[in-house]
């Protein structure tokens, strides 16, 4: 029988930190249009599996592999992956100072279409202004447009501001880094529908990094992976998360680990 | 006030004294040639010179200036004032001296006639420059423009600039200095004088386009009087052989403010030492010394920021951030607070690095190639807000930072 080929495969992933391993051999599968919940505690290396993913330089894999579509993507930039369709929501950006949040979402959305135009727009040449805006207003932070990125965001802004970065980048999986952390009761509303309707729209595989149950219930996650130390130490549906909540990662890793 | 002799006499005395901050340069390698005024309409104009001063945001057109004034080497050329503002005139120096007594209290007051070599120099040889006053109450919104170009090789261009916004007076000037890339060595000297009288406010906008053989040494001195406002913003973004600038803002009357911006884009083998004294003096007086600066292939820059605090109840701030893009270019940034008050308020800021791997990596995940990212950060980096800057001025600066990256990076 002939199952799709994954969209992303990752496989006996080992990564390093100036030396120090963080991953230990993490396989993980992720299939188009599907949704992905990746738990585990603290430090246990969810972010730094986006991040490899993404490319950033100061993860050094030293074994195993990334597919995407099927080719290794080890010796992409950043760059190449990201206009592959890769994209990752940062969990901590840095700040760039004199770049406002709207020009530079008219920069790397391929449908604002200035974006074509040439290196150094201005987001008031911007042909689509008002659907830029109109986003803007429906993620809640229309009040961002004309700030310098991430420069003084609040927390909550801060998450809305890279999703709506990712998403405005059209990808073909995205990393969400704990999109959820942070936002209040409304916000949290704003995000989980956004994501939702893309959920929906089949079009974008999400991988969402989270320590919150609400999230991942409302977008109803296709499988759960845990990480713990670097490793993949649970693989499964969505109906552990409130075992999981309830016990917490210690006691529900112990318990796992007893009976398999 | 001191008679012209005895001013004379104090420039012949300083003939020799060098600069204390730049290269000490030769003057005897420099003709010093006679200025003279001649009228020229903007019709006239060379297709190559239009195209200069266009570079540095001079606009040929007129359309919407108050006023323009245009110096070829020593030849002063006025271009009539095209939109007649009330209470704006615009005269080459050396005619409005002849035209008004009182200006004579003006000359040298600013700017010492024997602070160095150059001030010296451009006493003793005659010089000429533009006079600009707005008079008391009168508010030129529009820009007043003024272009300063070297055309002949192996000279010295000789400018000496007044201008003065009388007591509640508001006016703003764009100053665009050029020479074409074809004239070799040079000397720009420009002795610039400003006065803002009580509850008046001047900014002045400077985008400068030398080349690999001008030599450039600005002496500007600035007085500003109770509630007056002055706002500089600087921008050099073409070669230069050398320039030393260290313009000084006295502030003299009670809640004066002046902020000072300075936005240098280094390439080739230039060398800049640029940035400024603020000298609060009065009670309430308060002001800001901003310097961003970017050094690329070969290029050297000291920036220089001053702060003297000399009387109870002033503040300032001081900001000398440098972005090294070439390891054999060289940044240093040089900050002194100086306070002899009690309840003296001065703080700073100075930073020197090269572009941030985090900004990078940041930009290249959401799709831009590494030239990008870099130019956008740097652009960025380069973007000096100055809110009290009218927006076409403040555009004007940006559109030339953006011209230059595009061709630089
Ligand atoms: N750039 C780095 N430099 C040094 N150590 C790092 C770096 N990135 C990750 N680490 C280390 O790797 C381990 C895993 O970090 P990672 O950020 O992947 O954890 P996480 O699972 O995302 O945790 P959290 O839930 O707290 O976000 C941690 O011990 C962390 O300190
Ligand atoms: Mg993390």
């Amino acid at each position: 029988m002939s199952t799709p080929e994954p969209l992303m495969q990752i496989m006996g992933l080992r990564v390093e930190v100036r030396g120090v391993p963080i991953l230990r051999g993490v396989d993980m599968e992720f299939e188009r249009g599907k949704v992905y919940a990746v738990l585990g505690p603290n430090a246990s290396g969810k972010s730094t599996l986006a991040k490899t993913v993404m490319g950033l330089p100061e993860y050094e894999v030293k074994g195993g592999d990334i597919l995407f579509e099927g080719d290794s993507i080890l010796d992409k930039s950043i760059t190449e992956r990201a206009r592959m369709g890769i994209a990752y929501a940062f969990q901590t950006p840095p700040t760039i100072p004199g770049v406002t949040l709207e020009e530079f979402i008219c920069r790397i959305c391929p449908e604002y279409l200035c974006r074509t135009s040439e290196d150094y727009l201005m987001a008031e040449q911007c042909t689509c202004r008002k659907e830029l805006y109109d986003d803007f207003d429906r993620l809640g932070i229309g009040n961002l447009a004309g700030r310098d990125l991430n420069d003084g965001f609040s927390g909550g802004e801060m998450k809305r501001s890279e999703l709506f970065q990712v998403l405005s980048m059209r990808p073909k999986i995205m990393f969400l880094d704990e999109p959820d952390s942070g936002l209040d009761y409304d916000s949290l509303k704003i995000v989980g529908r956004e994501l939702r309707a893309i959920r929906e729209e089949k079009s974008t595989t999400m991988v969402v990094i989270s320590h919150h149950r609400y999230i991942l219930e409302f977008l109803e996650v296709d499988k759960v992976y845990i990480l713990q130390n670097g490793r993949v130490v649970y693989t499964g549906d969505m109906s552990v998360i409130p075992e999981l909540e309830e016990k917490g990662y210690e006691r529900f890793l112990a318990e796992t680990a007893a009976t398999t | 006030m001191a008679d012209s002799d005895d001013i004379k006499e104090r420039a012949r005395r300083a003939l020799d004294r060098p600069s204390v901050f730049g290269d000490d340069l030769d003057l005897s390698e420099y003709r010093v040639e006679e200025t003279e005024e001649r009228r020229l309409d903007v019709k006239e104009l060379t297709d190559e010179d239009r195209m200069l001063l266009e570079e540095v945001g001079f606009d040929v057109g007129q359309r919407s200036v108050a006023g323009s004034f245009m110096q070829f080497d020593n030849e002063s050329v006025l271009a009539d004032v095209m939109i007649k503002q009330e209470g704006l005139e615009v005269l080459p120096t050396r005619r409005a001296l002849e035209k008004y007594d009182w200006l004579e209290d003006y000359l040298w007051r600013a700017v010492p006639v024997d602070a160095d070599k150059y001030t010296a120099l451009s006493e003793l040889h005659g010089y000429d420059g533009y006079f600009i006053r707005a008079e008391e109450g009168a508010k030129i919104e529009m820009p007043v423009q003024t272009c300063l170009v070297i055309k002949k090789g192996r000279s010295i261009q000789n400018v000496h600039n007044i201008v003065i916004a009388e007591q509640g007076a508001e006016l703003h000037i764009v100053t665009g200095c050029a020479t074409p890339s074809h004239v070799e060595r040079a000397l720009h000297l420009g002795i610039s004088e400003f006065y803002v009288k009580r509850d008046a406010r001047l900014t002045f906008t400077m985008v400068h386009k030398w080349n690999e053989a001008v030599d450039v040494r600005p002496r500007t001195g600035v007085m500003v009087d109770t509630n007056g406002v002055y706002v500089s913003s600087y921008a050099i973004l073409s070669p230069v052989k050398s320039l030393q600038t260290y313009p000084k803002v006295h502030l003299v009357g009670r809640n004066a403010r002046a902020d000072l911006y300075t936005v240098v884009y280094g390439t080739g083998t230039s060398k800049y030492d640029v940035g400024g004294l603020l000298s609060l003096e009065a009670r309430g007086t308060r002001g800001k010394v901003i310097s961003r600066t970017i050094a690329t292939d070969q290029s050297q820059i000291i920036a220089r920021g001053e702060l003297q605090g000399r009387v109870n109840g002033v503040r300032a701030r001081l900001e000398c951030n440098g972005l090294l893009l070439s390891d054999s270019a060289g940044i240093r940034a040089v900050p002194i607070l100086d306070a002899s008050a009690e309840g003296v308020e001065l703080s700073h800021e100075a930073t020197v690095g090269k572009v941030g791997a985090d900004q990078l990596n940041y930009l290249m995940s959401r799709g831009l190639t590494e030239d990008e990212a870099t130019s956008l950060i740097v652009r960025g980096f380069m973007h000096l807000k100055a809110p009290d800057l009218p927006p076409r001025l403040q555009k004007a600066i940006d559109d030339a930072v953006r011209m230059t990256l595009e061709k630089g990076l």
